[in-house]
């Protein structure tokens, strides 16, 4: 196969996963211009390793390589964002029961989009990655384990946390305290 | 009160992520535990107003250009990472080793392809089952629908407050039948909007789910002297159900299908 046909296929294979592509990088980099730029570095690279792909689920490999071509940019220009995350540190609070009147609260109220997007992107990067990968691209554990190059089980905890971070984001800070339900009410209807 | 349960394992069931077993464990719990639908709620609800609410980015104009036109720079130092193994020798032996591959390939889409038609199979009988059970219950007894109304614009607001998807419905009249409501059931391991139609004394009901698989034609069935047919289209599951003649059925069936646009 000549490197002409070869590039046309790497086109062919690459080019419909560029929308998701921009989008993890942008929202891994918050800058357009950003993740511009680690986009393009990414698709040469991807390219020049084209011939180690073995033809199953272009969308990861390709997702892999953006990914990694992300935390290298931001390790050499913004390396004060990429804190370690402890996986093990069991005393995060994680879902706590929600307060009775909370799903209501939610589904009351729609949220405008500046909120979830600043919500998204104030999420520490180990959980953005996961949590974005996960909402905005579909995608199964097993693959967001294989593009953030971390065991299913990691997955499962930082997307957990995510959603966790998420809704106190989200969800008024001033809610009342765990308390008594009257039965009427735990059992979902409303007298 | 549920302080023993894993969080995992609540969003990961949301996600549609845990095997068999230990999903039917979860259903099990959930039934009995109020605590536990809350919090199985509460993820839904933050999951449905993040997927319908946050931006996506999508690639400017101009980079696929920017990227494509561009020669392949030429290689440097090979990708540190453990995947991607690269050296130039590698994927010319790769190309060289093709023919061998494809076939290997092939054999095991084969293999694999027809395990997964048999378990389809299997499913969709079980899957039938749940929908002549659904139907016969909904019929028998006082509860054919949760919103009564020929008013799409009041159902299917309805429907989606309710569901984590908005099913499409179409005008009063399908096919001749009259629709007639919308009620909220369980199908497949899932919770899907059931849409009531009536055409004279017989009663037509329409299951729709989102379904990740791709798109497949309407297959129809007979089983126990209903009408069945069930089709995915647009990343939508829909399972019809009715007593009415094979004529009228297929009509039906085609006017329902219509609904989301011609094919």
């Amino acid at each position: 196969m000549s490197d002409e046909q070869n590039r046309q296929r790497f086109e062919m294979l690459a080019l419909p996963h560029l929308d998701a592509a921009f989008n993890i990088a942008r929202w891994l980099t918050r800058n357009d211009d950003d993740a511009r730029d680690v986009v393009q570095d990414a698709f040469v690279r991807a390219m020049r390793y084209f011939g180690g792909f073995r033809g199953d689920n272009a969308r990861a490999w390709l997702l892999q390589i953006v990914r990694h071509t992300c935390f290298t940019w931001l390790r050499e220009n913004r390396s004060a964002e990429l804190t370690t995350i402890d996986d093990d540190d069991e005393s995060f609070p994680e879902l706590q029961a929600p307060a009775a009147d909370e799903p209501q609260a939610v589904v009351q109220r729609r949220f405008e989009r500046a909120e979830i997007d600043r919500a998204i992107a104030s999420l520490p990067i180990a959980f953005r990655e996961v949590f974005v990968l996960r909402e905005l691209e579909d995608l199964s554990y097993t693959d967001i384990a294989r593009i953030a190059d971390v065991p299913i089980g990691t997955v499962m905890s930082r997307l957990s946390r995510a959603r966790a971070l998420m809704r106190r984001a989200l969800v008024p800070v001033n809610r009342p305290a765990l308390r008594t339900v009257p039965k009427s009410i735990r059992n979902g209807e409303r007298a | 009160m549920t302080a023993d349960h894993d969080p995992r394992e609540i969003h990961a069931f949301v996600d549609d992520e845990l095997d068999l077993k230990t999903r039917l464990e979860m259903e099990s719990r959930l039934e009995a535990d109020a605590d536990l639908r809350a919090q199985v709620d509460s993820v839904r609800r933050l999951r449905q107003a993040v997927r319908e609410g946050a931006s996506y980015h999508v690639a400017p104009a101009g980079l696929a250009a920017a990227i494509f036109d561009k020669p392949p720079a030429p290689a440097t130092k090979p990708e540190p990472s453990r995947r991607e193994p690269s050296h130039p020798g590698r994927w010319l032996s790769w190309f060289a080793w093709r023919p061998v591959m494809a076939t290997a390939f092939a054999a095991v889409l084969v293999a694999s392809g027809a395990q997964y038609v048999l378990l389809q199979a299997r499913q969709e009988g079980a899957l039938a089952d749940e929908v002549i059970a659904s139907h016969v219950r909904s019929t028998l007894g006082d509860h054919l629908v949760d919103i009564a109304s020929s008013d799409h614009h009041v159902v299917k607001p309805w429907l989606s407050s309710k569901l984590d998807f908005s099913p499409p419905i179409g005008d009063e009249m399908v096919g001749g039948a009259k629709f007639v409501g919308g009620r909220l059931d369980y199908l497949g391991q899932r919770p899907v909007a059931a849409l009531v139609y009536r055409a004279g004394g017989h009663v037509a009901e329409v299951f729709v789910w989102p379904d990740k698989g791709a798109d497949r034609k309407v297959q129809y069935r007979d089983d126990r002297g209903f009408q069945i047919a069930h089709w995915s289209r647009n990343g939508m599951a829909h399972w019809v159900i009715s007593d009415v003649s094979r004529e009228a059925f297929v009509g039906f069936v085609e006017a329902v299908a219509a609904v989301e646009g011609p094919r």
